[in-house]
């Protein structure tokens, strides 16, 4: 990363959070703090533990420093079939109401673009980020911090206790007249026993940072289920995720990312009450020189919670796959039940994967199990399946779509499950060995 | 029984085969017509399950020389999944589990592989389940399996009685059963058996690869071979089986434990 290049982001990031500091919106300390923190750290390189084996040179040394225009034009790519309550579009960062769909909202459930916010209530938007984001070293979150202008925020009251409503959110993300970065902040509070189902999509077009992040609490006994999907055709995004929980809520997450260049993702839930269960699944493929990074951190800090994680990779070509997967046990965090695994395919010699697990467990009575495996397609079901008349690629294909199908098996509707595996097939090359 | 044709449907001819530099199969000769049951007997470490292996067209075996026609084709010249959709089948002795995939949909999957390479149309998941019920009876086993994912967490009896759903379903030309007795109760086994029988046909060759003679009490065949040492040393009719159990394969001059060497 050349000094350049940083000098590039910084003053790209301080003229931005001169023109916003203007409104007098109540964050201009959170800018200037942010502005601080990347001015002093810049990007990450290898030497940063966090960051060791995330490529971040060419977004750093490439032309995003630029904002993305306001723009409203979304990548053409097919629709998800899925059925929502409402429909929230982003283009570059703003929420584009005019593309976005509330009619079928139930009454308990308030959206709305921080943006709005930040012009009706500054008392209330310094609220929801400080409680939401820990201002803290973190290259994407500074970024976040010091150009913070619009996003979203979910709430869901008592209200709506009886039913699940589901919300899909669409990030779209144009660079079709030029390269740029956009950053937007989203915020999600459950109320007690509440329950809602996010479908998350990432399209993006052309040399494009998408940075991302979220801040969801859930209070006691809530649910979210959260299904992200970043579409093929994505160059870069960071979409970082902080969960806090309340005793007895449940966040279940999958995330599902392929033919995307470089791709970021993090997750950090905290449990800070009893009976907490989070579950955080991952399906993702790389070809050709992409990269995927999982980086997950699940806090136990209290007593009799759960979690589960599985993240599973299919590498084929030059792609590479890193997963970096923390489980804290506080001290007294008793009757902890933590399972984590992480299994990826390599589909050519040159693929790449590396994989983590980081257990630090300082409480005695907890079960803590983890395990990671690299390996090839299996051979054996291979050739029983060849023996069946199944010709080399389609068995290849049967296989790989049945190691995804594991970590899929509880995404709903089965018309989304399919539409999710052919999309990663189509990511997958016939040949795992040729040419990038 | 009643012959089609009285060509060879499988004619192997000295072949000599090799796993990792290990000479297992030294000159064996075979010749299977149309309609035929024929039953390949042996000691361990015999080379049987090579033989079936062999001809299924697994990839880790080498084939030093000999030839393998079928049906009027070099089999040797040809994959795995060739084979199988030329007509070949082999129950597996080991069937492989796959999490992951259902077994209708696996079956689905090889049949219309199989009938795209005949040229013929695709069946649809409705026809499929209509033409599998019935096939589901023949060999006993509860439709619900058909749900579960390949061979996972299937009993030995369930895992073997799928092996035979799937030669109903594929409807081979030559089927061949690796050992499909071992780790069979006595019920499973008739069942098993009793699966296979209703699928002898004058157009279908069987051969069954087994250790012991008792599968051969259920599925009578019309010849029976002596395999030792990486050849044929002995064929007759069932009487043959008998007599090997009767006298064992030290009876015959063939030494359980070390019988290749000594041929």
């Amino acid at each position: 990363m050349t000094p350049e290049a940083i000098d590039s982001w910084t003053e790209s990031v301080r003229a931005t959070a001169q023109r916003l500091n203007k409104a007098d919106d109540g964050l201009r300390g959170r800018r200037e703090d942010a502005l601080q923190r990347f001015q002093s750290n810049g990007f990450p390189g290898r030497k940063d533990e966090e960051w060791r084996y995330t490529p971040l040179k060419k977004l750093v040394n490439g032309p995003c420093h630029q904002l993305l225009p306001a723009s409203t034009r979304i990548p053409v790519q097919a629709d998800l079939p899925i059925e929502a309550a409402a429909r929230v579009v982003l283009v570059n960062g703003e929420f584009q109401e005019p593309l976005s769909d509330f009619s079928s909202l139930p009454a308990g459930i308030k959206i709305g673009s921080l943006a709005s916010l930040r012009k009706q209530d500054s008392g209330a938007i310094v609220d929801l980020l400080s409680s939401s984001f820990p201002l803290q070293d973190h290259p994407f979150q500074s970024l976040s911090d010091a150009m913070l202008d619009d996003g979203i925020w979910i709430e869901v009251s008592t209200e709506c206790r009886d039913e699940v409503a589901t919300i899909h959110i669409l990030h779209a993300f144009d660079g079709s007249r030029g390269a740029g970065s956009a950053h937007v902040t989203g915020i999600i509070r459950c109320a007690a026993g509440t329950r809602l189902r996010v479908v998350e999509e990432v399209r993006s077009e052309g040399e494009v940072l998408g940075n991302i992040r979220w801040g969801v609490a859930l209070a006691e006994d809530s649910s979210l289920d959260r299904v992200r999907v970043i579409r093929p055709g994505c160059d870069s995004v960071f979409h970082g995720t902080r969960v806090v929980q309340q005793g007895g809520s449940n966040f279940h997450d999958l995330m599902i990312c392929a033919g995307s260049n470089l791709v970021r993702n993090e997750v950090n839930t905290i449990h800070s009450g009893p009976r907490c269960h989070v579950e955080l699944l991952g399906v993702y493929a790389a070809r050709g020189i992409e990269v995927v990074d999982n980086h997950t951190t699940i806090e136990h800090a209290v007593e009799d919670c759960t979690s589960r994680e599985i993240y599973r990779g299919v590498l084929s070509q030059k792609g590479r796959g890193i997963f970096t997967g923390m489980i804290h046990v506080h001290p007294d965090a008793q009757r902890i039940d933590a399972k984590q695994s992480n299994d990826t395919i390599l589909l050519s010699r040159d693929a790449e994967m590396n994989s983590r697990p980081r257990l630090e467990i300082y409480a005695d009575d907890v079960k803590c199990t983890h395990g990671a495996t690299v390996g090839e397609l299996d051979e054996e079901a291979l050739f029983y399946l060849r023996s069946r008349g199944i010709q080399l690629d389609e068995a290849r294909r049967m296989l790989v779509r049945a190691f995804a199908s594991e970590v899929l098996s509880g995404l709903d509707p089965e018309e989304l499950r399919e539409f999710i595996i052919a999309e990663l097939e189509q990511c997958i090359p016939e040949s795992g060995e040729c040419a990038p | 029984m009643n012959r089609k044709k009285d060509e060879m449907l499988l004619d192997v001819q000295d072949l000599h085969v090799s796993v990792d530099g290990t000479e297992i199969l030294r000159g064996l000769n075979l010749q299977v017509k149309a309609g035929e049951v024929h039953a390949i007997m042996g000691p361990n470490g015999s080379g049987k399950s090579t033989l079936a292996n062999v001809l299924a067209g697994r990839e880790e075996y080498q084939v030093d020389s000999g030839t393998v026609r079928y049906n009027g084709l070099d089999l040797l010249e040809l994959s795995a999944d060739e084979r199988a959709c030329e007509g070949i089948f082999m129950a597996f002795q080991y069937p492989v589990s796959i999490p992951g995939i259902s077994t209708a949909y696996f079956l689905r999957s090889a049949l219309n592989s199989i009938r795209r390479y005949r040229d013929e149309s695709e069946v649809d998941p409705i026809d499929f389940l209509e033409m599998i019920r019935s096939k589901v009876e023949l060999v006993g086993i509860d439709e619900k399996l058909l749900q579960r994912a390949v061979n996972d967490g299937f009993s030995g009896g369930e895992k073997k009685r799928n092996e035979i759903l799937q030669m109903a379903v594929l409807d081979p030309k030559l089927a061949i059963l690796d050992e499909t007795d071992s780790g069979l109760d006595i019920d499973a086994l008739r069942i098993v058996a009793e699966g296979v029988n209703s699928l002898r046909a004058d157009d279908r060759a069987i051969v069954v690869v087994t250790h012991y003679q008792r599968l051969l009490d259920h599925i009578i065949p019309d010849h029976v071979h002596v395999l030792s040492g990486g050849r044929i040393v002995r064929s007759g009719d069932k009487t043959l089986a008998q007599e090997l159990e009767r006298d064992g394969y030290a009876g015959l001059g063939v030494d359980d434990a070390r019988a290749g060497s000594r041929t």
